[in-house]
């Protein structure tokens, strides 16, 4: 099977899948779609499913995509829940790694269609990974959930142009009439798995990388992972990976942390038996890079692979990436990797297939520090409790400090600082749909797009403090910082409700740098304080600008490659292009209190009203 | 004559009547303290395919008691579940108790009286204490009486003076003692084992108060029962640890053996079923090894032999028909002492003792070749000659 699949091309993939579908007993069926490039528009933050606004009116024929799907009824089963399998593949490009996952994921398929205990029926999705495998899942199962009814003329795809391309397929490949495109449902998704082979030189043994992370940062239910994992290790001898940091494996300060730890813990241990917290050096290094990575990729918002676009539909899925120990060429190498995956794969199905309802007994909320090692939500929220906490007193601290100076105006002195923050706040809101104006201007290179749009932000921000200066709003630093103070708080205890990831690491950067901030000028006791205070907060100021945070980043986790300020856009661009509420963030809260902070950094005056 | 006392006529009546009343009382009383018959209900009250074990449990009962001689119109068999045909079982239609799948539980002559949903609290008291609607039918029905052993097994979740039916409905210990009670009162059984194989067991017959009640739990109050192994092919676990060693005691004995109660209280090791095996035998009143295990759990027949039907007990039995040892499954009736049976002569004349049948017999006889109209006529004429006389002589 795998030697004819080098042969064909595009559509006669999906033909043949088809034809061994038909010949195991299962039914059968093409998911025909157009994929549409996803532009920016301010309105797909807050909505999952979007309505076709753009489509055009005749679909070029050349530019669909064609996915083979097969459906196993269980024949005892009642038919109420289903198990889905996706197998991507890329169809002009085919690789001998593609060939051998359709074949792990077509020898499954048939091993299920005459086995005795099947109570769920099973989806085989063949995706044709041309142009992205998320947008073809995540088009299935917009397809799969929301029924189509016969007035919506947008979702039908001609069927006239496919007919025309069939003039010159093979012969022996019948061609089909319009049943083969009708679409079939199975029943509600318990569980999916999406299957890739990938060939990586450099491994010892067989290994499984799993991917779990889906958009905005959710994660499925630790269970399913748990199954894998285990199944993997303890039954197939594969050695399972989670994404981590390379950084933080390498770097020696976190091996001296790593080490220290160990010597305290076990002296502790020695002291009392009972406490169990003990840790070597070596733990402590992994579980760190595994931990940054897994908040990480949970903070950006963007899903890890196809499988987060089940996760919108509340479904459990995972990516299980198979990387064999040599090349697959060999054919002893070969069979062992098939069966070794194979019987992973049906014991993860089996598993889930004995169950009676979806996964619910583990946790929803967590960080990975291991394959078997996690971070549940309980734990995790302390030390952002504990970083948003001061805020609120602080605020308070410095409002009462201002008003206790016999001031005539009473106390809504406040609302000039309002009024400042507000104006900056929406200052940052039309920054933040700015890219939407921009990218109907034909300007080429994203560098050009990332100066275009520092240098209209900067305008209106030119503009805005111009307006501030002539209403003559002067309402003394300490009343600015308590007010931005509040504005942080409340915006930091909102994003930890949409992604908690998000504003755990936003509050690493912004809560210090808050917190901190006094004007330059502000007259201090001692020279050696002072500039204590100037270098901290010119540190915490540069590195909580997010251009700044990136550049950093990038130089010590990433390539070393030259950093371009295009980069910056390419970034946005990922960010917004997934709907993912990290650009919200960013924009929103964590770029208003830097110009904030900015601005009271830079204070002009210091009246009488100050306080040392 | 006229004047005797009215009085003094009752007195004699009364007497009279005593007279033969008493030996009556003293029959029925040797009657009643004999041991007629065995019975056993088994309820699993748990459904789901992860309660697999459950159901091994009592379909493990259920083949061993059957095995020791009881037979199925004396074993109620109540399964709240079907695993057998679940669809989720590697082996359809087969009931597995062990992971070397030697044993099928569900073999061909499985009976289940309650299945399914009918496992409600409601069916088990009614079952119990003999209250049923009038529909339903007698295999479903407890029709002990004052000189049954009744064996009671109830396995599946439970706790703290509770058993769990169904994941939607418990039964309370005291309802369970109210329900003995009841039985108690109606003579509906002359001695009651209850065995319970769930959590916390012990604490659901805390509430008995009936004599003639003994009663073991797998645990006592605080403590789990636990699962005794996982079969890595059907996926769950299929025993749980007390039923397994009650088993294992039980597979060595076949239907005439005699060990004791006490020797199967006493095989229990609370190390190998990882809680106390509690049991209670203050209401009990024959001493344990005195008890052997088939008095509950198997089931000894005597049967006596009469000669013919419905003459009840005036006729004294002529032969008694003892059990002979056969080998292997054979319990064939070997009958001696009866050389009169061998004849056939003797068989035909012993059947016209009716006189019932003499007289239909005769007319049969009479009346072979005669044209029934021409009766018919003549037994009319005669009737309604009768009719006109009778009516003539009353004017």
């Amino acid at each position: 099977m795998f030697h004819n699949m080098f042969k064909l091309c595009n559509l006669e993939i999906a033909k043949l899948l088809r034809e061994y579908i038909v010949a195991v007993g299962a039914e059968s069926y093409y998911h025909k779609f157009v994929p549409r490039a996803n532009k920016f528009h301010p309105l797909h933050f807050f909505s999952s499913t979007t309505d076709n606004l753009d489509l055009p009116a005749n679909p070029s024929c050349g530019s669909f995509i064609l996915n083979a799907v097969g459906i196993i009824r269980a024949p005892r089963g009642d038919g109420k829940e289903t198990i889905v399998l996706v197998t991507p593949y890329n169809s002009q490009n085919t690789t001998y790694s593609d060939a051998v996952s359709l074949g792990i994921g077509f020898s499954i398929f048939s091993l299920l269609s005459h086995v005795t205990w099947l109570a769920k029926d099973i989806v085989w999705l063949a995706a044709d990974s041309r142009y992205g495998e998320y947008t073809t899942v995540d088009s299935w199962l917009k397809d799969y959930h929301g029924p189509a009814f016969p007035g919506e003329t947008s979702r039908i795809v001609d069927d006239a142009c496919f007919e025309e391309n069939n003039s010159d397929s093979l012969d022996h490949i019948k061609v089909e009439g319009h049943n083969s495109y009708v679409y079939k449902r199975a029943g509600t998704m318990a569980a999916a798995l999406v299957l890739k082979v990938v060939d990586k030189k450099e491994e010892e043994r067989d290994s499984l990388s799993i991917y779990a992370e889906a958009s905005n940062g959710q994660m499925p239910n630790l269970d399913l992972i748990n199954i894998a994992h285990y199944l993997a290790v303890h039954r197939q001898g594969l050695r399972v990976k989670i994404g981590s940091i390379i950084y933080f494996l390498k770097a020696s300060w976190v091996k001296l942390l790593g080490e220290m730890l160990q010597h305290i813990t076990t002296l502790a241990k020695r002291l009392n038996p009972k406490w169990k917290f003990d840790i070597t050096s070596a733990d402590y290094v992994e579980g760190t890079a595994t931990l940054a990575s897994s908040i990480y990729y949970q903070a950006l918002g963007v899903p890890t692979g196809s499988h987060g676009a089940f996760r919108n539909y509340q479904v459990d899925a995972v990516t299980l990436e198979f990387s064999p120990r040599s090349s697959l060429n060999n054919e002893n190498v070969r069979s062992a990797f098939l069966l070794k995956t194979g019987r992973l794969i049906e014991g993860v199905i089996r598993s889930v297939n004995n169950l009676l309802e979806k996964f619910h007994q583990s946790f929803f909320l967590y960080f990975l520090t291991a394959p078997h090692k996690y971070v549940s939500v309980g734990i995790y929220m302390i030390p952002f409790g504990i970083l948003i906490a001061p805020l609120p007193i602080v605020a308070a601290a410095l409002f009462s400090s201002n008003n206790g100076s016999s001031n005539k105006d009473g106390s809504w002195k406040w609302l000039q600082a309002a009024k400042v923050v507000f104006l900056i706040h929406l200052w940052a809101m039309i920054t933040s749909l700015l890219p939407y104006v921009l990218l109907q201007l034909p300007l080429g290179t994203p560098s050009s797009f990332a100066s275009a749009w520092a240098a209209v932000a900067i305008c209106f921000l030119l503009i805005t403090y111009l307006i501030l200066w002539s209403s003559s709003i002067d309402c003394g630093w300490e009343l600015l910082k308590s007010v931005m103070i509040v504005a942080a708080a409340i915006g930091l205890s909102l994003m930890s409700v949409i992604n908690f990831s998000t504003a755990q690491i936003g509050a690493m950067l912004i809560v210090p740098m808050c917190l901190l901030v006094k004007p330059a000028r502000k007259q201090t006791q001692g020279v050696f304080a002072k500039a204590l205070m100037l270098t901290s907060n010119l540190a915490l100021l540069v590195v909580a600008f997010p251009p700044a945070a990136l550049l950093i980043a990038k130089t010590l986790f990433g390539a070393s490659g030259n950093i371009d300020i295009g980069d910056f856009w390419e970034w946005a661009q990922i960010l917004w292009s997934w709907n993912s509420a990290t650009y919200m963030y960013l924009l929103w809260i964590h770029l208003p209190c830097w110009v904030l902070c900015l601005n009271i950094f830079l204070y002009p005056c210091i009246g009488s009203s100050s306080k040392a | 004559m006229a004047t005797r006392d009215p009085s003094m006529i009752c007195c004699f009546r009364l007497l009279f009547l005593l007279l033969f009343s008493v030996p009556l009382i003293a029959s029925s009383s040797s009657w009643a303290s004999m041991h007629h018959n065995n019975w056993a209900v088994l309820v699993c009250t748990s459904r789901y395919w992860f309660n697999y074990r459950h159901m091994a449990n009592t379909l493990s009962l259920y083949r061993t008691v059957k095995r020791l001689g009881i037979p199925d119109e004396r074993i109620i068999l109540m399964l709240a579940d079907d695993m057998a045909c679940n669809m989720r079982n590697n082996y359809p239609a087969q009931v597995f108790n062990n992971e070397n799948h030697q044993l099928n539980l569900y073999g061909d002559n499985v009976e289940v009286d309650y299945r399914g949903y009918e496992v409600t609290v409601e069916n088990f008291m009614r079952v119990l204490t003999g209250r049923h609607d009038p529909a339903v039918p007698r295999s479903k029905r407890l029709l002990s009486d004052e000189g049954s052993h009744i064996l009671l097994y109830m396995t599946g979740h439970g706790g703290d003076e509770f058993l769990k039916f169904q994941d939607s409905e418990e039964l309370q210990s005291h309802d369970l003692a109210d329900a003995v009670k009841q039985m108690k009162e109606k003579n509906r059984f002359k001695e009651l084992l209850i065995m319970v194989d769930t959590c916390q067991a012990a604490t659901l017959f805390n509430q008995l108060q009936s004599p003639g009640v003994l009663a073991i739990g797998s645990s006592m109050k605080g403590e789990n029962s636990y699962s005794h192994h996982l079969d890595s092919d059907i996926g769950v676990s299929v025993v749980d640890r007390f039923t397994y060693y009650t088993l294992a005691f039980f597979e060595k004995l076949n239907m005439y053996s005699n060990a004791s109660l006490s020797s199967l209280f006493n095989s229990y090791n609370p190390r190998t079923l990882m809680s106390t095996a509690y049991y209670r035998m203050d209401l009990y009143q024959r001493p344990l090894p005195e008890v052997p295990v088939t008095s509950f759990f198997g089931s000894v027949m005597k049967t006596i032999h009469t000669d013919a039907a419905y003459m009840g007990l005036s006729i004294p039995p002529k032969t008694e028909a003892q059990f002979l040892p056969g080998d292997g499954g054979n319990h064939q009736l070997r009958i001696e002492n009866e050389p009169d049976l061998e004849k056939d002569g003797n068989k035909q004349t012993k059947e016209l003792h009716c006189i019932y049948h003499e007289w239909l017999n005769l007319l049969q006889e009479r009346f072979e070749n005669t044209d029934a109209e021409l009766l018919f006529r003549y037994g009319f004429g005669t009737m309604v000659f009768l009719l006109t006389i009778s009516t003539w002589l009353l004017a």
